[in-house]
């Protein structure tokens, strides 16, 4: 239902997403390597690659543990889910939280998630003008392996480095209602984020 | 020094811009949601300029704006909406609704900082 040019898009609407939105300070590796659809894996997947040199799709399956922040972007024609699992481990924090003693963890990962999530929401609504998107909640990872029971159209998990130590999972889930084809040009999008447009 | 009120149910964002205004002399107050600011902006008639999230618990950016036009009767205030939303229907309702900026996150404040002045004096 979801032709094979519009997953391609649906992925590179993400990759951009993410490095541009979960890396911490510019210049930040934001390594993304595809891994078994509804994992959880992390350094595994990353270590896999550097040793097959990228052949294969790496992927170590773990026991889901702790939460993912979960955003939903919805429209007339489908609706996908992102879920982004980060393990909560001291450079996980350190990298993340910084010196921000007002916030807590989960609330700065959502805010993240969020940030990642409106960018595909910005670039996904150049073909389908009707999306809206949730605001971020967190749910068990261990809901992350039963994805397929939702019979998603199309669904793909990412193993992500930011900087030197930092592993986070991605998963994209979508849910299609109709035929779904298009073709996203994400490098010929202007970067207008931040700018103030007055009425 | 007129006061800016920042609303956003992420605590994340609220000290972000919150703390970017104070420390380049701005006055600011906060409030986590719309019903929030709804209540600050009745207890604060002085607030100049409004920096809200959309989408949000309790009552959202752009009804907490129209309420503000409607319910309070307030035309002066100056209203910017910061969020993730970009379509355009979007901005249409919050034009509809007395907005008068919209900013798509994240926050760059630099880039904003001269124009907020003007709009919170």
């Amino acid at each position: 239902m979801i032709s094979s040019q519009a997953k391609d898009s649906i992925e590179r609407i993400f990759y951009k997403a993410a490095q541009a939105r979960l890396p911490m300070a510019p210049g930040d590796v934001c390594d993304i390597v595809p891994i078994k659809p509804g994992s959880v894996a992390g350094k595994g997947a990353i270590e896999a690659r550097a040793k097959d040199g990228g052949a294969t799709q790496a992927g170590r399956p773990q026991a889901p543990t702790g939460q993912v922040v979960v955003l939903t972007i919805s429209g007339i024609l489908f609706r996908l889910m992102l879920l982004l699992h980060f393990n909560e481990d001291d450079s996980t924090r350190d990298y993340f939280v910084k010196d921000d003693a007002q916030s807590t963890f989960g609330e700065i990962v959502a805010e993240i998630s969020n940030l990642c999530c409106g960018a595909m929401n910005q670039e996904l609504l150049r073909y389908f003008p009707d999306l809206g998107m949730s605001t971020p909640y967190m749910l068990s990872a261990q809901c992350v392996p039963h994805l397929e029971n939702l019979k998603p159209s199309y669904l793909s998990s990412y193993a992500i480095q930011l900087g030197d130590s930092v592993y986070v999972a991605a998963t994209l889930c979508v849910c299609a209602a109709a035929p779904i084809d298009f073709v996203a040009d994400v490098s010929a999008v202007e970067e207008s984020s931040g700018e103030l447009e007055l009425f | 020094m007129a006061k800016i009120l920042v609303v956003d149910d992420s605590s994340t964002v609220r000290d972000e811009v919150a703390g970017f205004l104070r420390k380049n002399g701005l006055d600011v107050d906060t409030a986590v949601d719309g019903k929030d600011g709804l209540a600050k902006m009745k207890a604060s008639p002085g607030i100049k300029l409004v920096v809200s999230d959309v989408n949000m618990p309790n009552m959202d950016g752009l009804t907490m704006a129209e309420k503000i036009r409607g319910e309070l009767a307030n035309g002066a205030v100056n209203i910017i909406m910061l969020t993730t939303e970009s379509s355009p229907a979007m901005k249409e309702r919050g034009k509809a609704a007395g907005v008068k900026g919209w900013i798509v996150k994240p926050f760059k404040g630099d880039a904003v900082l001269e124009t907020f002045r003007k709009l919170a004096n």
